[in-house]
């Protein structure tokens, strides 16, 4: 009964990495950008939304839909402003940008909002739980991973079949022949990292809500993100979510084994799949 | 002879601190077929490369339909009608046959004119390969691809880099046949060619490149061999 128990709120927790996630699964498993300040764009947003909730009282989903426009102009930004100077094939410099700019990022925040750790009030849908068969199951989880399933394949469809997507993989796959083929590479990427941002503010709303949100704590988004994407398989979006319930479900059964080891149990099934099956469950090659 | 669809003037181009051309005239009107011919390193592709945007000349120094268009990026140029068969293919790893098409459909001058059909019809085999992922085709299946990308894209003007490298000799006629079939449909064409009978066949006028400079150029039918060989070696004295 217990591992039934972990079994289902990992995959509950898993709903919420996988909306870490499926940004991370755009940038750095399609275009192959390595974005560090991921974490903390995430933990920025929800400390946006937390402050404009506290000054002008708006709910849980007004914040919402604010975030998610801002991220968008973020991750525009962005990309126009730093990314669209470090792109190539090579991963690296668009690292060393980012992990200068997620230090400042951080330091900026802690300067703003103290190290204080801070929540969003999600109103009665917080706490609302149901019952199955002897198992308790939260509203909000639910709607976490209902809202992370239908961004996943909303996400999924449009690399696939859009104009958009197809843009987005040709361009990483070549760049100059991409724009031999008439695709403005830059363009491409502003719109998908303005997609990639636009995502973290659900992640941001529901990471408040359910938990807590403080200036240092992005790092360890950033981590789950990558680890979600890699154990999933680079380039797959539903990989990313497979991955992302992978990570919450060793989690959550890891926590059930020792309360302190829950953590470490999901960076130990990350450390497995990459010796295991390196290119990830849905990776191919 | 009609203006010019493309025309270069005195186009000087450089990889950092090395000189590739040195004043290169060149011309190409509507529907007309013509071959650059030279050994390698004489400045073919360059040329190619610095009439689709890929390298920066100067403005004046490349000009479509009289308009000065040197140094525009490569993705205005295909919205302005020059499409591009790079050298290497440079199909994009990891798409189906199909979607490598789409994207130049996608991002077309215009609609009509080539369809996909229609490059099915031109190159029969990749219908059969529709939806196979492009690194796994052999060589000439990945140039037709690479044609038919181009042609996707509507050019009036479609450059062609070396089209015929490293394909068995059966398999660069079949590629042949269809530039021929291409240049009926009124599109005008660049061949960059190292094979110089196939040069001479496939095009109404050639240029003969050599060390950045264009040495010699002419109607393809009424150039002789021997000065070939000498535009595309150097002077006979400097060969011997």
């Amino acid at each position: 009964m217990q591992w039934l128990d972990g079994l289902v709120q990992g995959v509950l927790l898993g709903g919420l990495y996988a909306q870490y996630a499926l940004g991370m699964a755009l940038m750095f498993g399609v275009m192959r950008i390595v974005n560090v300040t991921h974490g903390d764009l995430m933990i920025l947003l929800g400390l946006v939304g937390i402050s404009l909730a506290a000054r002008f009282g708006l709910g849980p989903w007004s914040v919402l839909v604010i975030l998610v426009a801002l991220g968008a102009a973020i991750g525009l930004l962005l990309q126009r402003v730093i990314l669209n100077r470090v792109v190539g094939s090579d991963p690296l410099p668009s690292l060393i940008a980012t992990f200068g700019l997620s230090i400042a990022l951080q330091n900026a925040m802690l300067e703003i909002w103290s190290a204080d750790t801070r929540s969003l009030d999600g109103g009665a849908i917080a706490q609302a739980s149901f019952q199955v068969g002897p198992m308790f199951v939260g509203v909000l989880p639910v709607i976490v991973l209902i809202t992370a399933t239908v961004l996943t394949g909303g996400l999924d469809t449009a690399v696939r079949y859009t104009r958009f997507g197809r843009a987005l993989r040709a361009a990483a796959a070549d760049v100059d022949a991409a724009a031999m083929t008439g695709i403005n590479p830059k363009n491409v990427y502003a719109a998908a990292t303005a997609i990639a941002v636009a995502i973290l503010g659900f992640a941001a709303v529901f990471q408040s809500i359910r938990a807590t949100v403080s200036p240092a704590d992005g790092p360890f988004q950033l981590i789950y993100a990558f680890e979600a994407v890699i154990i999933g398989g680079m380039g797959s979006i539903w990989g990313a979510f497979l991955g992302a319930m992978v990570l919450g479900v060793s989690q959550s059964v890891g926590f059930r084994i020792n309360p302190g080891f829950g953590v470490l149990a999901g960076h130990l099934v990350f450390l497995i799949v990459l010796a295991v099956r390196p290119q990830g469950i849905l990776g191919k090659e | 002879m009609n203006a010019p669809l493309l025309s270069a003037h005195g186009l000087v181009a450089r990889y950092g601190d090395f000189q590739a051309l040195y004043g290169v005239d060149f011309e190409i009107a509507p529907g007309e077929v013509v071959a650059l011919i030279g050994a390698n390193g004489a400045g073919k592709s360059t040329l190619l490369k610095s009439i689709m945007g890929l390298l920066r000349v100067a403005p004046e120094m490349v000009r479509l339909d009289g308009r000065p268009v040197g140094g525009a990026k490569p993705y205005t140029m295909v919205a302005s009608g020059v499409a591009i068969v790079p050298e290497g293919r440079r199909l994009f790893t990891g798409m189906t046959v199909e979607d490598n098409l789409r994207v130049a459909i996608d991002h077309a001058r215009t609609r009509g004119g080539w369809t996909l059909e229609k490059v099915f019809l031109l190159f029969p085999v990749l219908k059969e390969k529709q939806f196979v992922r492009v690194q796994l085709l052999s060589g000439g299946q990945q140039q037709m691809v690479a044609i038919g990308r181009a042609l996707l894209n509507q050019p009036r003007l479609l450059l062609c880099d070396e089209i015929s490298l490293g394909l068995a000799p059966k398999v660069v006629r079949e590629i042949y046949q269809s530039i021929a079939s291409i240049a009926q449909s009124g599109t005008a064409i660049v061949l960059v060619e190292q094979d110089v009978g196939l040069a001479q066949s496939a095009s109404g006028r050639l240029y003969c490149m050599l060390e950045g400079r264009i040495t010699l150029t002419g109607r393809s039918s009424a150039i002789q061999r021997a000065a070939i060989g000498e535009a595309y070696f150097g002077a006979p004295r400097a060969v011997a």
